[in-house]
């Protein structure tokens, strides 16, 4: 195909991919770096009550001919990153800080201070690697096992298990978080069930056990991912070279660790780098199992800072420093398509 | 195979029965309580047995109008798979003919892409559709959809254009067929499982999305998905219960689709495992 035909053809998508993912990504750093804030005016409210006329004075934003509110932006550099990092210590704060985009006053009380000194940023990061190493682990496990067991039941068997093990794959993240968490609220089955045996566990009111139930969740959720593609990668396991092995006196344990495993290297490989990439952005049970009060991920962290506190300013550096970890757990990722390709060309 | 012996097979067999009741567990008892009242729900002791009723359902397809959030998901879903597919036809197709080093480049941004987090969008998206005035639009969470589809779209679609063999194109163009005549009228007949398979995972990311379409939409615009999000906080018991009902109604399509295409689904996963 000539290059002429290929841009024909891949234009549509390059440009809906440069239109809607590259350019918002180059206007999150430039947001990342600025502060817009309303301009504020002081007026005088007068209002007729039955006990004669009130003035009260009070504060409100600025509005253009057009009734828009006048925003004042400006460039501030690294403050924002330096906020969402905890860095601001007591001199920054007072000094060079720029004012919220809400508005609140608050920087300069002790209280705001100390609750802006601790690092949101790296709290969400750290649970997010948490999230992502201990899943890992339990996801290459218990997929391995799971495909190991179903290669050796019957056929009709197979198929019923494979169906079913889809659901918490496609089922939707919201949805999934939801049910898990009214199976583990109070007066819900599981807290009843574990009360039997004389456990009783508050699950949504301590921090060890709601980190516990998101990455409950996450297991379920992707185990069947790492089931199916081991379960088709056992399919074409070479039988000669299992045969050669039995004949050889092999045991089966032998075999599954010289034979079966090499053979699905490349695949547990495949399956660490797209869990990588997926449980870096684990948002919906943080979001429904613990609203972000023990715990938030890198990817909760920016939209709660968006919709929460309504600061796109900071949500956008919060959004940089998300995408330059994300930069690094592709690496790996890169080079391996990197060298794939080159062979393959 | 050779024979296991009993007791491993008994344990393989309490495993995967093990594996069933928990893959099953959380989705057949959000149905089984969405039939309840409150308080036959979440009570202590739980009972197994309870009065059945309809009235979580007809409380939020009626009387909160959940209909129109099903209506906003399908035309949402609708329109960006097919979109996302003749979008990504073209470019798949590109990127499985082309041998130039372009192509690489563009699998290669395509698989940065593919791994960003969607929140890191949203600032932008929230300034830009503000400045536009398309905030709170369907076109506008549709583009947004599609483009975030579009990385795993064109990498999965090229491995299935890979597969079929190039002489097929060159008949086409031999006997007088443009570029685009052949891609049409050859190549696409012939590609149409694996036009399934891709559609069926752009199907999924669009209907199970949840940040993107609760940031970009609201009021009258929710879709399913974000319309039930209310529920992750709700302290009334009516408005939880109301939730319960709304997770089963959203599920109920995606266990359809588990039934037609688990095949397709299944040849989908492995299909980008085998090819890397």
């Amino acid at each position: 195909m000539k290059t002429k035909s290929f841009l024909q053809f891949a234009g549509p998508s390059v440009a809906l991919m440069l239109l809607l993912l590259a350019a918002p990504l180059l206007t999150t750093f430039y947001l990342s770096v600025r502060n817009c804030a309303l301009e504020m005016e002081m007026v005088t409210i007068e209002e007729s009550t039955p006990f004669g006329k009130q003035q009260t004075l009070t504060q409100r934003a600025k509005l253009d001919e057009k009734g828009q509110a006048i925003k004042n932006c400006s460039f501030v550099g690294l403050s924002y990153y330096r906020k969402v990092l905890g860095l601001d210590d007591a001199s920054v704060a007072t000094g060079a800080a720029p004012p919220e985009a809400d508005g609140s006053a608050a920087a300069g009380s002790p209280k705001a201070l100390s609750k802006r000194a601790d690092n949101e940023f790296l709290g969400a990061l750290r649970f997010t690697l948490i999230y992502t190493f201990v899943t890992l682990p339990f996801v290459l496990g218990i997929g391995f096992l799971m495909a190991l067991g179903v290669n050796g039941v019957t056929q009709k068997l197979k198929g019923a298990i494979i169906s079913a093990s889809l659901l918490p794959f496609i089922i939707t993240p919201v949805v999934a978080a939801l049910s898990i968490k009214w199976l583990f609220r109070d007066n819900g089955l599981v807290p009843y069930l574990l009360s039997k045996f004389g456990i009783q566990v508050f699950w949504m009111a301590e921090a060890w056990s709601a980190r516990a139930l998101i990455i409950v969740y996450g297991i379920w959720h992707v185990v069947p991912f790492a089931f199916i593609v081991l379960y088709a990668g056992l399919q074409s396991v070479p039988q000669d070279s299992l045969e050669a092995a039995t004949i050889d006196g092999a045991t089966r344990w032998q075999k599954l660790r010289y034979v079966t495993l090499p053979h699905l290297t490349p695949l547990l490989v495949f399956i660490t780098l797209i869990h990588l990439m997926d449980a870096y952005r684990v948002f919906e049970p943080v979001m429904v199992l613990t609203q972000g009060a023990f715990t938030t991920s890198v990817q909760y962290l920016t939209y709660h800072i968006l919709i929460s506190e309504n600061n796109p300013y900071k949500a956008s550096a919060a959004a940089v420093l998300t995408l330059g970890g994300i930069l690094v757990l592709l690496v790996p990722l890169l080079v391996k398509t990197w060298r794939e390709q080159k062979k393959g060309l | 195979m050779n024979k296991r012996s009993i007791p491993m097979s008994v344990l393989i067999y309490a495993g995967l029965a093990f594996w069933l009741v928990l893959a099953s567990l959380p989705v057949v008892w959000t149905a089984v309580i969405s039939f309840r009242q409150y308080v036959d729900a979440f009570s202590s002791p739980v009972q197994w047995v309870a009065p059945f009723t309809l009235e979580n359902y007809t409380r939020l397809w009626i009387d909160r109008e959940f209909y129109r959030n099903f209506f906003n998901t399908a035309l949402v879903t609708v329109c960006t798979v097919t979109i996302s597919l003749s979008v990504g036809c073209l470019a798949g197709y590109a990127l499985a003919r082309y041998r130039g080093s372009l192509g690489f480049w563009l699998l290669l941004v395509a698989l940065c892409f593919r791994a960003i987090p969607h929140s890191s969008l949203l600032p932008s998206f929230f300034s830009i559709f503000e400045a536009l005035g398309i905030r709170n639009t369907y076109v506008s969470l549709i583009f947004v959809l599609v483009a975030i589809n579009q990385p795993f779209t064109i990498w999965m679609l090229r491995s299935f254009f890979i597969n079929i063999p190039q002489e097929l194109d060159e008949a086409a163009l031999v006997d007088g067929c443009t570029r685009f005549q052949a891609f049409r009228r050859v190549i696409i007949p012939v590609m149409w499982p694996g036009v399934v398979t891709t559609g069926l995972f752009s199907f999924l990311l669009a209907y199970n999305d949840f940040l993107l379409s609760s940031a970009l939409t609201n009021g009258d615009k929710m879709t399913m998905p974000a319309a039930i999000a209310n529920s992750i906080t709700a302290e009334s018991e009516a408005l939880l219960m109301q939730g319960v009902a709304g997770a089963v109604s959203i599920t109920i399509p995606l266990i359809i689709l588990v039934v037609i295409f688990q095949k397709q689904i299944v040849g989908g996963l492995t299909q980008g495992a085998v090819k890397g």
